[in-house]
């Protein structure tokens, strides 16, 4: 009995022993920067370009999308203790973070929301969804270069010349955009999830409904009939669900109102390629150009 | 189809049977609540609603394994791992090493942890959320004749089987001794509640959909006198509760999924104080 119970013991400390020898690979990395999610990994992978040394890693996972009820996991906790600055896109999206920058006191915490002003929707609650609209993007591209160019005085200077050279991107894109919307008349649009209202700003649309304000719950019978009398009743002819979430909802819509569902990319998910957002954006214009017709 | 809905217009000339989803819904109500109050009644009499509650978990696992293995349609993942899971669950039980309940805990809650390790491991688990939950809303033309074809299967099924199958739930050596084969009686049930579990578990949801099979079997068996009027009127429940709840959730704005659940469970209480009154007498 007492030699079984002794193996059984001897099996869980090895057992555990292993767990804990595995990982820990060192790598050449001189400095880490951790991004809280995908919009801003992109940002980070356009102003760290060609930095000697650098890591740019993404904390959510390219899939994840916004991080409405996102649960941190171990291996997250892991990468942000290691990284020398954790880039967050602010506005309320990481609200669940506070908790774990104030335990990092040493973690220098990049907010790239600083300076944009936010929009609320009827009950006051703040839309983190800025880096929708290209403008806020830019903006948010300049408060991380300064942020990492404070953290990594060394390549300051590489920094300042790859976020000029993506803004120059951006502002091309966005003067390109906003001339070819300009002669679209019809600019009221219906979403399904509240993503679009920086955007819509930006490019003057006129948002009439957001259905299912909440991606992951489904709306009630009562606010499918509301939103399908709504259409009806006004001169919108497209309704727009996202690439990241079942379109069942606004396939109901759509079939119930005689509208077409299109596809409208706030570009929370992708491929992880510099050129990621320049693209989704690009889609939105020629989606927006077919809808709006 | 089309010919359907313009009954349910010509029938049920209602604001809320004016747009399709809802028509969809109501067919969808129709089919799937006799099914659960049909399968409910043998559920509760082999004391088996735990079991239904871990093959409704094990559902999640099923996703998770189709999302793993890029299945655009969960059925078929879902199906077949409900299957495994009912199958292991009943073998397990009839080795006899630990009572029903205890085996059938492990494997719910197995079954759970998994789909959440497996389904959060892809990143972030609140986009599977909608499957807790249910929604009858999207409920599909041809999901609906499928509906249908299982509806009739069951049907065929119980009138083949049910003599057999109630002799096994109440004295399976009796059953034995008689020449029925109980172990492909008890597995063939086993796999019946499997497959109308996750058949609808997208439309009513994991956290409710046990409530529907155990619910108006419960009630029925608090008011019927014998076998016949128990299954009669665990379907009537079952159906009223349905059709009732899907209407009320239209004008509330509330989940259909769970206001057809409160409307079942007020049912069985109802059914309860009714049954205490009538013994008292």
């Amino acid at each position: 009995m007492l030699k079984r119970a002794a193996a059984v013991i001897l099996a869980a400390a090895i057992l555990l022993f292993s767990a804990g020898c595995a990982g820990r690979t060192t790598q050449n990395v001189r400095f880490r920067v951790v991004t809280s999610f995908y919009p801003l990994y992109i940002m980070a992978l356009n102003i760290t370009d060609g930095v000697p040394g650098i890591q740019v890693e993404n904390m959510a996972g390219q899939q994840a999308g916004c991080l409405h009820d996102y649960q941190l996991q171990s291996k997250d906790m892991k990468n942000i203790e290691q990284a020398n600055v954790f880039v967050m896109n602010g506005a309320g999206m990481e609200s669940f973070m506070n908790k774990v920058t104030s335990q990092l006191p040493d973690l220098r915490v990049v907010d790239s929301s600083e300076g944009i002003s936010l929009l609320a929707n009827e009950s006051g609650e703040e839309n983190p969804h800025i880096w929708v609209s290209i403008s806020n993007c830019i903006r948010q591209v300049s408060n991380i270069e300064k942020g990492l160019a404070q953290a990594d005085p060394q390549n300051a200077e590489a920094y300042r010349t790859n976020a000029q050279a993506y803004t120059a991107k951006l502002s091309v894109l966005r003067d390109k955009m906003h001339t070819e919307l300009s002669h679209i008349t019809n600019r009221d649009i219906i979403t399904f999830h509240e993503a679009f209202p920086y955007f819509a700003e930006e490019f003057d649309l006129n948002i009439v409904s957001v259905v299912n304000r909440e991606p992951d719950s489904q709306p009630s019978a009562r606010e499918l009939a509301e939103t399908i009398r709504l259409i009806r009743g006004s001169g919108v002819k497209a309704v727009f669900a996202e690439p990241q979430y079942p379109k069942s909802a606004a396939n109901i819509v759509a079939n119930e109102s005689g509208v077409k569902v299109y596809s409208l990319d706030p570009a929370v998910t992708g491929e992880n390629s510099k050129d990621a957002y320049l693209d989704a954006m690009e889609g939105n214009l020629k989606t927006l150009e077919e809808a709006l017709k | 189809m089309n010919a359907i809905y313009s009954l349910i217009d010509l029938l049920l000339p209602f604001e809320w049977t004016e747009f399709n989803y809802m028509k969809n819904a109501l067919l969808a109500v129709l089919l799937i609540t006799p099914l659960f109050g049909l399968v409910g009644t043998m559920i509760v009499n082999n004391k088996m609603s735990f079991f239904s509650d871990a093959l409704g978990h094990s559902a999640l696992t099923g996703i998770a394994i189709g999302v793993l293995m890029g299945i655009d349609n969960y059925l078929i993942s879902m199906m077949g791992f409900a299957l495994l899971f009912a199958l292991c669950i009943s073998a397990v039980m009839d080795s006899g090493t630990s009572s029903a309940d205890t085996i059938i805990g492990v494997f719910s809650s197995t079954g759970l942890a998994l789909g959440i390790v497996l389904l959060s491991a892809s990143g972030g688990f609140a986009k599977y959320s909608g499957y807790l939950i249910g929604d009858i809303l999207t409920v599909q033309p041809a999901e609906i004749v499928m509906l249908a074809f299982i509806l009739l299967a069951v049907l065929v099924i119980w009138d083949l089987f049910f003599n057999k199958l109630l002799l096994t739930s109440i004295n399976a050596d009796l059953a034995a001794s008689k020449g029925i084969n109980t172990r492909f009686v008890e597995k063939l049930f086993v796999i019946i509640v499997a497959a109308i579990v996750t058949v609808s578990i997208k439309w009513v949801g994991v956290l409710i959909i046990n409530s529907l099979l155990v619910l108006p079997a419960a009630s029925a068996r608090n008011l019927a006198k014998g076998m016949r009027s128990y299954h009669l009127i665990a379907v009537f429940i079952s159906l009223f509760s349905g059709v009732s709840g899907l209407i009320v959730s239209y004008y509330t704005g509330t989940a259909a999924g769970g206001t057809i659940v409160l409307i079942a469970a007020a049912i069985f209480f109802f059914s309860y104080f009714l049954n205490r009154t009538r013994e008292k007498a």
